[in-house]
């Protein structure tokens, strides 16, 4: 049963995918990279991945509201919508991209055979590296912020 | 199921997207299309493992780092130039220049 429905989420996946990147209207294409977060969260949660798809749910949640802020006010208008036509290409072109992960295998024995758990792994494991990463980030936030402030203020000006 | 190959195809469109897509936030979408292909493997090829999700953590961190320097730039180009078309925008950077060059002239 898991497996049938895993191979229908990677097909959503693959479809979601091409449509958000070739439909014309940006709204639309956001709502369509929705559902490639969506579905990735769901395969995911079935593969028995829970912390995975939890953290995948939350960062996409944020990542789609600022893009749906951001796609509505500075995208540029198509002068025409999709027509249904290109809609059901797009919807194929995802389909048929999907057939080669679901008939043909490359994968061997996996080497991450380690029975360690998610809490252990993150702290004891990984520890040096959440702390450089959540450097990294407040070190660009606060870079994207000083960028944005000199223009605010040149603009003043 | 494969999920390296599904990850491939991923790569492949994210690739694809981010070299003939002109709009930043298209260009955007295919830089996460991209991200979502790295972190699937992460997860699959550890499934169930703590390792393969504490990757996936971090790999998030980086991800969302690069979202928002794109978003920054796309604010900032969208309020230069008042479009965020890749094509448009080197077009009026280079006007913008001749403009300079000519009043400095």
């Amino acid at each position: 049963m898991v497996p049938f429905v895993i191979e229908i989420l990677s097909v959503g996946l693959l479809v979601s995918a091409v449509l958000a990147l070739f439909l014309d209207e940006v709204v639309y294409s956001v709502a369509a990279l929705a559902g490639t977060f969506l579905f990735t969260a769901l395969i995911y949660g079935l593969s028995g991945s829970l912390f995975a798809a939890i953290f995948q749910f939350a960062v996409s949640i944020g990542t789609l509201a600022v893009l749906f802020l951001s796609g509505e006010m500075l995208g540029d208008k198509p002068l025409k919508k999709a027509s249904p036509t290109k809609i059901a290409a797009l919807f194929g072109a995802g389909i048929v991209l999907s057939l080669p992960a679901i008939f043909l295998s490359v994968s061997g024995e996996s080497g991450a055979n380690s029975n360690v758990d998610f809490g252990s792994a993150l702290w004891d494991l990984r520890g040096l590296d959440v702390l450089f990463q959540a450097i990294v980030i407040l070190t660009i936030a606060l870079g994207i912020a000083i960028v944005l402030f000199e223009k605010k203020r040149k603009g003043a000006q | 199921m494969d999920f390296v190959i599904l990850s491939l195809v991923m790569l492949a469109i994210g690739i694809y997207g981010l070299l003939t897509n002109r709009q930043l936030l298209k260009v955007f979408i295919s830089v996460e299309l991209i991200a979502t292909a790295a972190t699937l493997n992460f997860v699959m090829l550890a499934t169930g493992q703590g390792l393969g999700q504490a990757m996936l953590i971090l790999a998030f961190a980086t991800d969302t780092a690069v979202s928002g320097v794109i978003l920054a730039l796309l604010v900032i180009v969208s309020k230069r130039y008042g479009t965020s078309d890749i094509g448009n925008i080197v077009t009026l950077m280079q006007s913008k220049e001749e403009d300079d060059e000519v009043e400095s002239a």
